[in-house]
């Protein structure tokens, strides 16, 4: 289980702060699917990132009893001036895998065939999203997080980023952040809103989606 | 949960993985690829000794120059180094913090062990060569010299994580500390002894610990004629508590760093 307890978080900004979230507490269970939905800016990266541990909340806590990935977003997580092979070595060193069986799967994954070889900076958006794809789920985290990549590919990628989450790994938790209404009503079991910096809970998706129409 | 050792292989690794990293990004696989780490500050150092001992007296205060200048830039290097590369370390490498179990600490300790290995590799090799062609004698206490280097690895990495936290806190230390390091030569302990200058102003020296360091190195290399002097309590204690500071401020450095 995920467990937020009233995370709080301000950005500081030309004259005095502002409050993206506010006292947001929710738990996240084991296989649970959860789409947060919200305007743009309403703080979702932000709280996938805090729950991620790239950023500190101002306060509040987070309780991980669950392996949770990284935030799997356009960017982070690579060294642009590294090769993707470079990056896949600093990963696999860092998680303790196994480099040829990682590099195998990224290469049947994300289908880069030589490009793997080339600094990430010089791949296009959807290239280093399936570069990006391919490494967090080669780790088998108990809870993925998901900030929009999977939309940026093309329909294979995005059929195959379905397969390989939601069906291979249908027992793991995930919280996804998506703009797709079509794509969080098809994948989450459970939604929520994030609107005037709070967090709302809805009980069905279909409600939260009704919720974030209206705001 | 994990046990205190697996967290200590954990960060191990990371460390690792954090040095292998660097060494590709800074020096890629183009020609001699790694082995920069080493040629680097050797050239310096190789570099420093013969132009010395070629424009300088033989001897300076008893003591023959080129060992001399070669006890005496090691250490500087090692320090400019590891401070140089602190500098800023934390946003350079702030994307590396979006995996949770890399934390800033580490990319201090890869650095600095990275510098630290490299101009010890660099002095080694300068060291035997000017002893092969004649210019350096095999050192009177090897022992010495090893505390002395011991002291001094202890103090650069201090010097770095204090630098490190403290540069991501004001963008005015990140401008005056090349003015800093330069002016700091003179307590640097590169280029004197602290028994060359009246023993009214020594204590100015003695203050900072890599004087103390440098003392200890040059007491190694030429035995007690060349009259060092240190305190093994005093400069554990200040390069302790410094290293102490540096800790804490690294520690506590998370916070104030914006992973993009």
């Amino acid at each position: 289980m995920i467990r937020c307890i009233d995370i709080t978080k301000d950005y500081a900004i030309h004259r005095g702060r502002r409050r993206v979230l506010d006292h947001v507490s929710f738990d996240l269970e084991r296989g649970q699917k959860l789409g947060v939905l919200g305007r743009n800016g309403a703080g979702k990266s932000t709280l996938i990132r805090i729950i991620g541990g790239v950023e500190m909340p101002t306060a509040g806590e987070i309780q991980r009893n669950m392996t949770t990935s990284w935030p799997l977003a356009f960017g982070g997580a690579f060294q642009g001036s590294l090769s993707g092979i470079d990056n896949l070595r600093f990963i696999c060193r860092i998680y303790d895998l196994d480099y040829l069986e990682t590099r195998a799967f990224v290469d049947d994954f994300a289908e880069l065939g030589r490009q793997l070889g080339e600094p990430v900076k010089t791949y296009s958006s959807g290239m280093r999203a399936r570069l990006a794809f391919a490494l967090t789920i080669a780790i088998e985290f108990e809870c993925y997080l998901i900030d929009e990549v999977i939309m940026v590919g093309d329909s294979r990628f995005t059929r195959r980023c379905k397969e390989e989450l939601f069906e291979k790994r249908a027992d793991r938790s995930i919280i996804l952040v998506s703009h797709d209404m079509n794509f969080i009503s098809e994948v989450c079991d459970s939604a929520a809103v994030i609107s005037n910096s709070h967090f709302h809970v809805c009980d069905t998706v279909p409600e939260a989606i009704a919720f974030h129409e209206r705001n | 949960m994990q046990s205190l050792r697996q967290l200590f292989m954990l960060q191990g690794r990371v460390i690792w993985a954090l040095m292998m990293r660097e060494l590709h990004t800074r020096y890629g696989r183009e020609n001699i690829g790694y082995l920069w780490m080493v040629g680097e500050p050797i050239m310096f150092c190789a570099g420093v000794a013969i132009v010395w001992t070629s424009i300088r007296a033989p001897y300076e205060h008893g003591l023959p120059m080129t060992a001399f200048v070669i006890t005496g830039y090691v250490p500087l290097t090692m320090w400019r180094h590891c401070v140089g590369r602190a500098v800023k370390a934390f946003e350079a490498n702030g994307g590396l913090l979006f995996h949770r179990q890399v934390t800033p600490l580490d990319l201090i300790a890869s650095r600095v062990v990275l510098e630290v290995v490299g101009s010890l590799i660099a002095g080694a090799l300068v060291m035997f060569g000017a002893m092969l062609l004649g210019f350096m004698d095999p050192p009177q206490d090897l022992g010495l010299i090893y505390v002395g280097l011991a002291y001094h690895i202890a103090f650069c990495l201090a010097c770095a994580l204090l630098i490190a936290a403290l540069s991501e806190r004001s963008d005015l230390l990140e401008k005056v500390i090349s003015v800093f390091m330069y002016l700091s030569l003179p307590i640097s302990g590169a280029f004197t002894m602290v028994s060359w200058i009246p023993e009214h102003y020594r204590w100015i020296l003695l203050l900072s610990p890599s004087v103390q360091d440098c003392e200890m190195i040059r007491g190694g290399e030429f035995g007690p004629q060349s009259h060092p002097i240190f305190s093994y309590t005093y400069t554990a204690s200040v390069t302790g508590v410094l290293l102490l500071i540096g800790l804490s401020l690294t520690l506590r450095s998370r916070r104030f760093i914006v992973v993009n």
